[in-house]
C-alpha cells in the first residue's frame, strides 16, 4: 500500500504531533502547523490521534493510490478531484488503487492537510514521524517531497470508512483578515508604550516570507526604549541576554517586521519577544497567506487557558461525532 | 482570434526575469508556447516558475517586476 | 520589577508566561555567572522534583524556560512552586559550597582564522560594523587587544561553560569561565549573513558558539571546528554511543584548544573515517569554589584534560 507523488505541490511535508521533549538541546517541535485540521482529517479517516498526514501549501499535491483506501482533506479551502472528479472537504472519501488525488485553486486559508488511512508510513525520528527540513530529519528523508517519491501506508487504522462528515458548524472559516490573541509579555517592556500600542493596533500584512518557521509582517513601525544594553544582550537595542523563546513568540527585529515563530522556528536566540500567540491560534495563523491581513488581540492568561479549554471539547464532540 | 489569461498560483513576489540583469523571460508582443516560462513567483524564500497553460502572443500584462501578487490574480494575457 | 503574580522576589526574578503553553523566568537581564549559577541550580531541582505537568525544562544563560501542560498544572501555580525553588537554591548557589555540577570538560579543537570563514567573512564585509577588515582583528580592536594573535590567546586561554543549547539542534551556547573585566563581548553583525559554514566557531554578545550545520547567521567568525557537534546520522562512535545527535550537553565545560592546518585536517581524516572522538574527563565543578579562585580552579579543570 503505497502512494506515488506526481505532482509535490509547493513544499508538502510528512507531519504529526511534533517532536515534542527535546527543546532543551534546540529542536523544535515541528508538526502540523494546524493541529485541528490534522486531528479531525485522522479522525474522518478513522486513524488513532497521532497518525501521520501531509501538510501542503498553497498548492496541493498530485498523489496516486496504488491500493484501495480511505482520505481526507481538511484545512484550507480548495478544490479537491480524483481522478479529475471533484469530491468534498472535510469528509472521508473511499479511492480506489490507480486513482488520482489532485487539487485545484486555493479559494481560502493555506494549507490543506492529507489524512490517509493506517497513516504515513515514516520512520519515526527521536518520537515523531514530523519532518523537520532545516537539519534535514524525520518525514520522508527529512525533506518536502518531490515528484516520483513513494509513500508507504501503515496498516493501524482503527476505523476506516468513508462518508464520514465534519458539521458545517465545526469546519473554520478563512478571513483574509485574522485575529490572533496572544498574551503580551516576555520582554514588552523593551517597546516603549505607543510602540506596543501600535502593534496591537495595527492590520500587519503577510509578507512573502511566512514558513514554517516563521511568519514575518509589514505595516508598522515600532520603537524600543532607549537603554545601556546589560552585559552579554550585545548593541543592537533589539537584543537581549540570549535566552529561549517560547513557540508562537513575536520578536522584532529591527523594529520593522514582526516574526511570529512557528513549529519549525529556532528554539532561542537574542531578540526581543513582545509577547506569545495563544497555542490554539496557531491553526489560524497557519491559514494566512503572503498579503493577508493579521490583528494581534491581547488577551490574559486566564482567557488564553479558556480558549485553549473550549478548543479541546470541540475536538472531543467531533472526535465522538466521527466515531 | 481569442484571449488567455495566465493567473498566480501561488502568492508571493513575481519576477519577469529571471535575475536583475538578465532579460526578461517574454518580451511584450513575444510569442510563447504552452510549457514556457513567463516569470518567477518568489514565495517562502523559494522561487517558482510560472509557465504558459497555452500558446499566444502576449498582448498585455498586468502586474510590473517585483510586485505583490495573490491567488488567481491575473499576470499577463496572450491572443490566442 | 513586578512579575505576574504581583508579588517581587527579592533577586528581582521575572516570572512571565508564553503563551499558554511555557513559563518564562529571568534571573536577570545581563549575562553573568552568579545569574546562570541560580537557573542551573532551580532547574536541577525542578528536573528531580519531577512536577506533573512540567513537559520540558530548557535552562539558559540567565534565565530559564519551563514547557508547561496548563492542563495538568496551572501555570500561575507552576509559577509559584519556580519560587519557592528559587527561595531554596537559587540564591545560594553561588555562594553554598555544597552546591556541586558533576559534568565533564571537554577538548574541542579549533582552527582560529581559518580559511572556510575567512572566505564567507569576506564575502559579507558590506553587513559588518568594519568592512575594512577581520572579524578578529574587529573582536580584537573592540576589546583593546593590540592584535589578532594576542585575542586568539585570550579566547582560547580560558575555559567555558556550556551556559545555553538551542538556536538549532546541538548548538551551544559558551560563556567563558573569566572574570567579568577579562570576558570578551562583541556586538552581532549588523545585518546577518545568509550564509555561515558548518561547524564555524562565532562569537555574539559574550558568548561563543559552534555552528552545528551550515546557515544564516549574525555571530562574529573567528574560526572553524575540524569535528561534527550535530551528527544526524549517528555516524561517529561518540553520537552511536550516546544515542544522540547532538555532542554537548548545558553545563559541559570546554576547552577550546587552537590547532593548526594540519591537525585541522587529521581530525577531518578521523571524522571521514568514522573515528573521531572527543576527548572528554568527568570533573566535579563547584560554583562558590570557582568564584574565590577562578584561575586556580580553571588550571584544575584543564589540568584534567591534559593529564
Amino acid at each position: 500500500m503505497s502512494i506515488v507523488v506526481h505532482d509535490p505541490g509547493l513544499e508538502t511535508t510528512v507531519q504529526d504531533t511534533g517532536r515534542l521533549g527535546h527543546y532543551a538541546i534546540g529542536f523544535p517541535p515541528s508538526g502540523a502547523l494546524d493541529s485541528y485540521a490534522y486531528h479531525v482529517g485522522n479522525a474522518l479517516v478513522g486513524n488513532a490521534p497521532g497518525a501521520a498526514a501531509l501538510e501542503a501549501v498553497y498548492l496541493g499535491p498530485t498523489l496516486e493510490f496504488t491500493a484501495d483506501s480511505v482520505v481526507a482533506v481538511t484545512g484550507a479551502d480548495i478544490p479537491v478531484s480524483l481522478d479529475g472528479e471533484p469530491v468534498p472537504t472535510w469528509e472521508s472519501v473511499a479511492v480506489r488503487a490507480g486513482q488520482t488525488l489532485a487539487f485545484g485553486q486555493l479559494a481560502g486559508g493555506a494549507r490543506p492537510y492529507v489524512a490517509v488511512a493506517g497513516g504515513i508510513d515514516v520512520p519515526t525520528y527521536y518520537g515523531s514521524r514530523s519532518t523537520y527540513t532545516l537539519v534535514g530529519i524525520g518525514g520522508f528523508g527529512g525533506r518536502a517531497l518531490a515528484e516520483g517519491d513513494e509513500l508507504s501506508l501503515g496498516d493501524a487504522a482503527v476505523d476506516p470508512r468513508a462518508g464520514r462528515r465534519v458539521e458545517d458548524a465545526d469546519i473554520p472559516e478563512h478571513p483574509t483578515t485574522a485575529e490572533l490573541r496572544l498574551l503580551v509579555g516576555l520582554h514588552s517592556y523593551r517597546l516603549t508604550p505607543d510602540s506596543l500600542e501600535r502593534f496591537t493596533s495595527t492590520a500587519w500584512k503577510v509578507t512573502p516570507d511566512a514558513n514554517r518557521v516563521g511568519y514575518r509582517y509589514r505595516g508598522a513601525e515600532l520603537e524600543f526604549v532607549p537603554r545601556e544594553q546589560p552585559f552579554g544582550a550585545g548593541s543592537d537595542p533589539a537584543n537581549v541576554t540570549d535566552c529561549g523563546y517560547p513557540v508562537g513568540s513575536v520578536q522584532v527585529p529591527g523594529g520593522v517586521e514582526p516574526i511570529v515563530l512557528l513549529q519549525d522556528a529556532v528554539t532561542g536566540g537574542g531578540y526581543a519577544t513582545l509577547g506569545t500567540v495563544v497555542s490554539v491560534d496557531r491553526d489560524r495563523l497557519a491559514q494566512t497567506k503572503t498579503g493577508d491581513h493579521t490583528r494581534f488581540v491581547p488577551v490574559d492568561l486566564d482567557e488564553a487557558l479558556a480558549i485553549r479549554r473550549d478548543r479541546a471539547a470541540r475536538l472531543d464532540r467531533v472526535r465522538s461525532s466521527l466515531a | 482570434m481569442s484571449s488567455h489569461r495566465i493567473t498566480a498560483r501561488t502568492p508571493g513576489v513575481f519576477y519577469r526575469r529571471p535575475s536583475p540583469d538578465a532579460e526578461p523571460y517574454v518580451g511584450d508582443g513575444a510569442a510563447v508556447s504552452e510549457g514556457d516560462t513567463i516569470g518567477l513567483i518568489e514565495v517562502m524564500k523559494t522561487y517558482r516558475e510560472v509557465k504558459a497553460d497555452t500558446t499566444g502572443t502576449v498582448s498585455q500584462w498586468f502586474v510590473e517586476n517585483e510586485d505583490e501578487v495573490t491567488i488567481g490574480q491575473d499576470l499577463v494575457e496572450l491572443d490566442t | 520589577m513586578t512579575d505576574v503574580t504581583g508579588t517581587t522576589t527579592e533577586n528581582d526574578t521575572r516570572y512571565d508566561f508564553g503563551g499558554d503553553e511555557f513559563v518564562y523566568v529571568e534571573i536577570s537581564a545581563e549575562m553573568s555567572l552568579p545569574a546562570h549559577f541560580a537557573s542551573l541550580a532551580i532547574t536541577r531541582r525542578l528536573r528531580e522534583e519531577a512536577i506533573p505537568g512540567v513537559e520540558e525544562i530548557c535552562p539558559s544563560n540567565a534565565s530559564y524556560m519551563v514547557r508547561v501542560d496548563p492542563d495538568r498544572i496551572h501555570p500561575r501555580d507552576l509559577v509559584h512552586e519556580l519560587q519557592r525553588i528559587e527561595t531554596d537554591v537559587g540564591s545560594a548557589a553561588s555562594e553554598d559550597p555544597d552546591f556541586v555540577v558533576d559534568t565533564r570538560i571537554v577538548d574541542v579543537p579549533i582552527m582560529f582564522a581559518d580559511p572556510w570563514t575567512h572566505e564567507v567573512l569576506m564575502r559579507f564585509r558590506d553587513r559588518h560594523q568594519d568592512p575594512t577588515g577581520t572579524d578578529l582583528d574587529y573582536g580584537a580592536r573592540i576589546n583593546g587587544y593590540d592584535s589578532a594573535e594576542s585575542f586568539i590567546d585570550a579566547l582560547a586561554g580560558a575555559p567555558y561553560l556550556v551556559t545555553m543549547m538551542g538556536f538549532v539542534p546541538g548548538l551551544p551556547w559558551c560563556f567563558q569561565l573569566v572574570p567579568r573585566e577579562r570576558q570578551v563581548e562583541v556586538p552581532k553583525y549588523v545585518r546577518p549573513r545568509t550564509e555561515t559554514p558548518e561547524r564555524a566557531f562565532g562569537f555574539g554578545g559574550a558568548f561563543a558558539v559552534i555552528y552545528p550545520v551550515k546557515g544564516a547567521g549574525g555571530y562574529q567568525l573567528f574560526g572553524s571546528a575540524p569535528a561534527p557537534i550535530f551528527d544526524g546520522a549517528q555516524e561517529q562512535p561518540d553520537f552511536a554511543e550516546e544515542d544522540s545527535v547532538v555532542f554537548f550537553r548545558h553545563g559541559d565545560l570546554i576547552r577550546f584548544r587552537r590547532i593548526d592546518q594540519d591537525e585541522y585536517d587529521d581530525v577531518r581524516g578521523l571524522v571521514d573515517a568514522k573515528q573521531w572522538r572527543y576527548r572528554t574527563r568527568p570533573v566535579r565543578f563547584s560554583p562558590s569554589r570557582w568564584i574565590a579562585d577562578p584561575d586556580g580552579i580553571n588550571a584544575a579543570l584543564v589540568g584534567e584534560l591534559d593529564r
